[in-house]
């Protein structure tokens, strides 16, 4: 039913029970995996930006938030994004991420210029690509956990019924079984984040974005969600940029590109 | 799925969507009552001819309303009855007068004298007294609502009209006059007595065809034959003196604004609503945009919230239409439902609450999906 290649018996793999996500830092398999400098197979590019620029103006004069970036990740890769606050880490994500456009620069994403499509052709990119996962979750608080994950293959044409069906797998897949049918207010911040990153991944996209996603959560409950997002890429395959600032957890990186003052490091 | 996002983040929000349904609602009954209201009054303006059992009606030419007659010369039923396809035609006169009251006053009053043997005119159905209430002696039948008018006239109650004595010997219950003088039926010959006049005057002629008979043909037959008569079907007759009064007194006007207002207040409270509810997920709507939402899908989405509440506030708000309409409609002041109000109401409300989703789609248009990325 669902596109995630799930294989049950992986060491890191998406068949792990919930408690083995929570397993010690020092115990989980994951960490010691994240602490590798990054992946050596020959991998299929995903996302390229080449010398993007996105200015303001501001009393006439243009100010620069990203100056000339070149950027890129590829499938199964897990690329950090971090930089002091301003340095344009949120901007590039969301110019990479199809939500903002350009001023300058190429974006190339799935085999696609991206940066030279309309309105509607990126948002027709953005829903069969590109997975989100945001700083404060944005689930929509009306809707289940279930019906919060359908969303994504709603979006791209599945039925209500079959998105619902793969929904709960990928919610069993990430220790929310039980929680399926609750809607976001009446789950811990760790389990909404837990229920994005679901949606997130639920279509198997190309790239993830994730935009600071552990800031609203506590030690652990950070901790658990990355391990989660590590089982969950390994699963699917996706090009991976995380935006944070959080240092705890730049082991899960494969690697880590410094911006600031709108350039890359 | 859209559909179930709508239903679910409406329902959600459960004090906002009561807000939205008081507004579709309080439209539905206004304009439900507003024009039931308008029907009840502006069909006692043709009650006698939409009760009178004839097919045609033959007045003065130019003939515009059948409270206000124009004399013609009775002979000249024979013509009409030589006519092929009418079975029956028979004079009616309808005049003003005044009856007399207890207290020593005098009310106005609209004389209606129809010949005795025949049920064309006879607009109204016994209540109270004997079911041939005419054959007594100066009998005329006057209408429960108009008691108070009448001051409380029972069977039997001998009042004055005209100079003439009168009998209360029955009444009827429900035809009103559209205007203020109460309708007092009586014979052809008393009604002469109690107006007074040229007694070989008359003011309609009622006609009633043959069966399968094509009434126009005998409308036109009949104007042929008198120059100075317009003859039209009662459907005719009873269409024009409705437009009479409305054209004359701006009673469509002053209505159908009171009513546009109801559609307006109600369009104003759906759209705030809506608005406010939208205000409030604005995050959710620039995820879902973010998600990779279409701005049609969007727009969707705003359109199937619209419909649920108009829905539902329609249904209600019918319901609730027909409770009031039970509690409080009477002869006076009568509420009249259709089939077509009903619909009318329901259509107008739901493209009003379709409209006022527009709204916050301007609102929800200028979300920009790189907004949730911003904190």
């Amino acid at each position: 039913m669902t596109n995630l290649n799930f294989v049950p018996d992986a060491p890191n793999g998406l068949g792990h029970t919930a408690s083995s996500s929570y397993l010690p830092l020092s115990d989980n398999p994951l960490a010691a995996r994240s602490t590798s400098p990054g992946i050596t197979d020959k991998q299929e590019r995903v996302l390229t930006a080449t010398n993007v620029r996105k200015g303001y103006s501001i009393g006439g004069e243009k100010r620069w938030v990203l100056d000339g970036v070149d950027f890129h990740v590829d499938a199964g890769e897990c690329v950090f994004l971090s930089g002091p606050s301003g340095s344009g880490k949120s901007t590039l994500l969301s110019i990479i991420g199809c939500l903002l456009e350009s001023d300058e620069g190429e974006i190339h994403l799935a085999g696609q210029r991206a940066d030279q499509l309309n309105v509607a052709e990126r948002t027709k990119l953005r829903r069969n690509n590109i997975g989100f996962v945001f700083q404060r979750f944005q689930l929509i608080r009306g809707l289940s956990a279930k019906d919060n994950v359908a969303v994504p293959l709603s979006l791209q044409g599945h039925s209500l019924q079959e998105a619902r069906l793969m929904a709960t797998e990928i919610l069993a897949r990430v220790g929310l079984e039980m929680h399926r049918d609750q809607l976001p207010t009446q789950m811990s911040p760790g389990q909404c984040q837990r229920v994005a990153l679901a949606r997130a991944v639920v279509s198997s996209p190309r790239l993830l974005l994730a935009d600071e996603p552990t800031a609203a959560l506590d030690r652990q409950s950070g901790y658990e969600v990355m391990v989660l997002l590590r089982e969950l890429l390994q699963a699917t395959n996706s090009a991976t940029v995380v935006v944070t600032h959080d240092p705890r957890i730049s082991e899960f990186a494969d690697r880590i590109c410094e911006i600031e003052n709108g350039r890359l490091r | 799925m859209l559909w179930n996002i709508a239903f679910r983040t409406l329902f959600h929000d459960r004090g906002k969507l009561l807000a939205g349904l008081v507004g579709v609602i309080f439209s539905v009954v206004l304009v439900n009552i507003q024009g039931g209201l308008f029907f009840g009054l502006i069909r006692k303006a043709s009650l006698l001819v939409d009760e009178s059992n004839a097919d045609i009606w033959v007045g003065h030419r130019g003939m515009h309303n059948v409270d206000f007659p124009h004399d013609i010369p009775e002979r000249w039923i024979h013509r009409i009855r030589s006519i092929e396809g009418v079975q029956e035609a028979q004079p009616m006169r309808i005049a003003f007068s005044e009856i007399s009251l207890p207290n020593g006053g005098h009310e106005g009053t609209m004389i209606v004298g129809l010949k005795p043997g025949t049920d064309l005119g006879r607009a109204y159905e016994i209540q109270q007294g004997p079911q041939e209430a005419l054959d007594h002696v100066d009998g005329v039948v006057v209408d429960v609502c108009d008691d108070a008018k009448l001051m409380d006239p029972k069977i039997g109650s001998v009042r004055e009209i005209g100079a003439s004595r009168a009998v209360v010997s029955g009444k009827c219950y429900g035809v009103l006059s559209f205007l203020v003088t109460p309708y007092v039926f009586t014979t052809y010959d008393r009604s002469v007595e109690f107006s007074g006049g040229d007694p070989t005057m008359t003011s309609y002629f009622l006609v009633r065809t043959e069966p399968g008979v094509d009434a126009q043909i005998v409308c036109d037959e009949i104007s042929r034959r008198l120059d100075d008569v317009s003859a039209m079907t009662s459907e005719e007759f009873a269409d024009m003196s409705i437009n009479y009064w409305l054209t004359r007194t701006g009673l469509g006007l002053s209505f159908g604004a009171a009513t546009a207002l109801g559609l307006l207040v109600g369009l104003v409270m759906v759209a705030q609503t809506l608005y406010a509810m939208v205000l409030d997920r604005i995050s959710e709507f620039a995820t879902l945009k973010a998600l990779g939402s279409k701005e049609a899908e969007i727009l969707l989405l705003l359109g199937a919230q619209s419909s649920l509440v108009a829905i539902v506030g329609i249904v209600i708000g019918i319901a609730l239409s027909v409770l009031i309409r039970f509690l409080f409609s009477t002869p006076r002041a009568e509420i009249m439902f259709s089939q077509g109000l009903y619909a009318g109401s329901a259509v107008i409300v739901f493209v009003i609450c379709l409209a006022a989703s527009g709204l916050p789609y301007l609102r929800v248009r200028k979300v920009d999906p790189h907004s949730i990325l911003q904190g």
